[in-house]
């Protein structure tokens, strides 16, 4: 069993590939009573040793990647959501057999239609993306591909919003567009702008028109960062 | 915004330049800031003498921000700590 792993595991760098190493005492652990005791005798002192064990989805990477680049609608009108205590998801539903349905007896998913994406958090066990085949239930249902969904009563705090469809063969043709904020995408269009005076041989304008793309870029960045709060507390008080 | 707006905008026609110029710039947006973040899992295996310790990056990673190793005894993955400077390896014949 691993533990303490930000305290005895680590990693380097080899390219493209990382190389994880436990950090042993080199000496012997035993357990007793809950406890782990290292054995004195022929202790070594502290060496890196390959892991000792496997774990399950043991190694978590989190990193920027281009998470669907483009879209079949404007991010801006992907506006539709539903929340309530009264939304419950059933496989293979009653509504028509091979679908699953979430019903909402609070009729609050009139306005998701068919072709939707939509986002399902704080279910206990439905939590995920999925694709709306069907909204013929009107307010009251939608319907999603069977095999998808767990029968799930209502009680938790369900909130659905509809996200982006994304494309992976983006064209003009098709009306596509990028899946990113407007702030981005004029910077996008600076970019552009950039590399077309590069061609040009304009250097000069095209450093401006890089300038412009990183100031509206951390412009949109700026317009996120949160205001902390500072609450005064008495001296004597209990937190 | 749509991408004949922003070839429009931008007065380019090539319609596929346009989109490899938007990939790329995405590519330079999510390089220096955290624009669209990502996890990955994958499985740590034992090391042996057949067996080491390389786990290549997911392919589609542009940044890496960190790496974490569940522990199991309470099933949260901690962030570990990266080496200064690769370490000597030398092989245990008789461990």
């Amino acid at each position: 069993m691993s533990f303490d792993t930000h305290k005895n595991w680590t990693f380097n760098i080899y390219g493209k590939q990382v190389r994880i190493w436990q950090v042993s005492s080199g000496s012997t652990i035993v357990e007793l009573s809950g406890y782990k005791i290292r054995l004195p005798q022929d202790y070594i002192g502290k060496q890196l040793v390959y892991p000792t064990e496997n774990i399950t989805n043991g190694l978590l990477f989190t990193g920027t990647a281009s998470v669907e680049p483009f879209v079949e609608e404007a991010l801006e009108t992907t506006t539709v959501i539903a929340s309530g205590t009264t939304i419950s998801f059933n496989d293979d539903g009653d509504s028509a057999v091979g679908y699953n349905d979430i019903y909402d007896t609070g009729d609050g998913l009139a306005d998701f239609t068919t072709g939707d994406k939509i986002r399902v958090r704080g279910s206990t066990s439905n939590d995920g993306d999925y694709t709306l085949t069907a909204d013929a239930g009107g307010s009251r249902y939608i319907q999603i591909g069977t095999g998808n969904l767990t029968d799930e009563a209502a009680g938790a705090r369900v909130t659905i919003s509809q996200i982006p469809v994304e494309t992976t063969t983006p064209s003009v043709e098709s009306g596509d567009h990028v899946n990113c904020t407007r702030m981005v995408a004029l910077a996008i269009v600076d970019y552009i702008k950039s590399q077309i005076a590069e061609r040009a041989g304009n250097i000069e304008l095209k450093e401006y028109y890089i300038k412009e793309f990183w100031g509206k870029v951390a412009d949109n960045s700026s317009n996120r960062s949160v205001s902390g709060i500072v609450v005064p507390r008495a001296t004597y008080a209990v937190i | 915004m749509t991408i004949q707006e922003i070839m429009e905008r931008s007065g380019l026609n090539e319609e596929s330049l346009a989109i490899a110029y938007i990939r790329d710039a995405l590519n330079l947006i999510n390089s220096s800031i955290d624009e669209d973040t990502k996890t990955w899992y994958r499985d740590i295996i034992k090391g042996s003498s057949t067996v080491d310790n390389y786990y290549p990056f997911p392919p589609d990673m542009i940044k890496l921000r960190t790496i974490s190793i569940k522990d199991t005894s309470d099933d949260k993955y901690k962030r570990i700590r990266r080496l200064v400077e690769p370490p000597v390896v030398v092989e245990d014949v008789s461990p």
